[in-house]
């Protein structure tokens, strides 16, 4: 629909950029992902080149944005999108640094967890990617939204389960317990955020009418 | 799609002289709609016990949710199909026993569980991805 209605250069410049941002983001998430199953921590250090790689995109988003392209009252909506997903690209970044100061290995069954729910963060990165394509061709975006909100949900609920395992878990000192608790708090808020974008879109979607 | 790809691993179980009370308490605290009985002994099988269970077979009769015991209204033998099958057999368990979940099981060991939310979650999220471009 984007395309449809403002298809000048400018916007088309925003519309690849913001493609490219989400990949961006789908690559920080699967990176984050490997680093976390083999347990690698010099792996991790893609992440955060990731994110200042989405960093700049950002810039130039928004650069571009304010330099002419799109309506007026469709710029702060576009621009509030492109910040939601930055925030993404933080709670990872913040993820994979606590990573970096975990203990030698989490026990098995919050391990198991943590991988499930970074591989559940990178399908949302994909699905988030799909719908943004949504907006500019026949697709049902709303359908986009619902998966989703269903992978939110999922997380949700391995959420509740690692925090009552951590409950339990004795911890060494502060830090220790400091260190972990961040990290799962991070990791688990991405996917809100991801959902938050996705409504965003929505928002989106429904100016443009 | 197979099964173990949608499946959940979070397994309750429950003895079977448990009373109903501790059931439904487990099913409110761990936000699930099910549990898996454990066998009474060694010539026991695992069961299980659902909500739908709770309301039709102690509920709605007044039974006292104390003194009646899991093992009185539990299901056994369990609906169990191996981990590589298609969630369409499943699905087709589902409709020819009327019931809403089946158990994932590999060899003797009971694996995970999917319920007809796993099946529609999947399906859901199966269509938007395929719905790319269209």
């Amino acid at each position: 629909m984007l395309k449809n209605v403002f298809g000048g250069s400018t916007e088309q410049k925003v519309i690849d950029d913001i493609k490219k941002h989400i990949q961006t983001l789908s690559s920080a998430a699967d990176c984050f992902k490997k680093g976390l199953e083999e347990w690698d921590k010099d792996h991790m250090y893609c992440v955060s080149d990731l994110e200042r790689e989405g960093d700049s995109i950002r810039r130039e988003i928004i650069s571009t944005i304010y330099e002419g392209a799109f309506l007026p009252f469709l710029r702060t909506n576009i621009c509030r999108y492109v910040e939601i997903v930055d925030e993404a690209f933080d709670a990872l970044k913040d993820a994979a640094f606590e990573f970096n100061y975990l203990g030698p290995e989490l026990e098995e069954e919050i391990r198991e967890d943590c991988i499930r729910i970074a591989g559940i963060n990178k399908e949302m990165c994909e699905m988030l990617a799909i719908a943004f394509d949504t907006l500019f061709n026949k697709g049902d975006l709303r359908e986009k939204t619902l998966a989703i909100r269903i992978y939110e949900k999922k997380v949700d609920d391995i959420k509740f389960e690692l925090i009552s395992k951590l409950r339990k878990k004795e911890v060494k000192d502060f830090w220790e317990g400091r260190i972990l608790s961040d990290f799962i708090a991070y990791l688990t808020h991405i996917s809100d955020v991801i959902e938050d974008a996705s409504d965003y879109l929505h928002i989106m979607n429904l100016s443009m009418r | 799609m197979k099964v173990d790809e949608i499946m959940t691993k979070k397994l309750e179980t429950i003895a079977a002289d448990a009373s109903i009370y501790d059931a439904i308490e487990r099913m409110i605290d761990k936000r699930i709609r099910s549990l898996l009985v454990k066998p009474r002994d060694e010539n026991d099988v695992y069961g299980v016990i659902t909500v739908r269970d709770i309301v039709f077979k102690v509920l709605e009769k007044n039974l006292d949710l104390n003194k009646t015991k899991v093992g009185e209204i539990t299901s056994k033998p369990l609906v169990c199909i191996d981990k590589g099958m298609d969630v369409e057999y499943a699905v087709n368990l589902m409709t020819k026993f009327n019931i809403t979940r089946v158990f994932i099981c590999d060899g003797k060991e009971i694996m995970g569980i999917i319920s007809l939310l796993d099946v529609m979650s999947s399906e859901l999220i199966k269509r938007a991805r395929e719905g790319r471009g269209a």
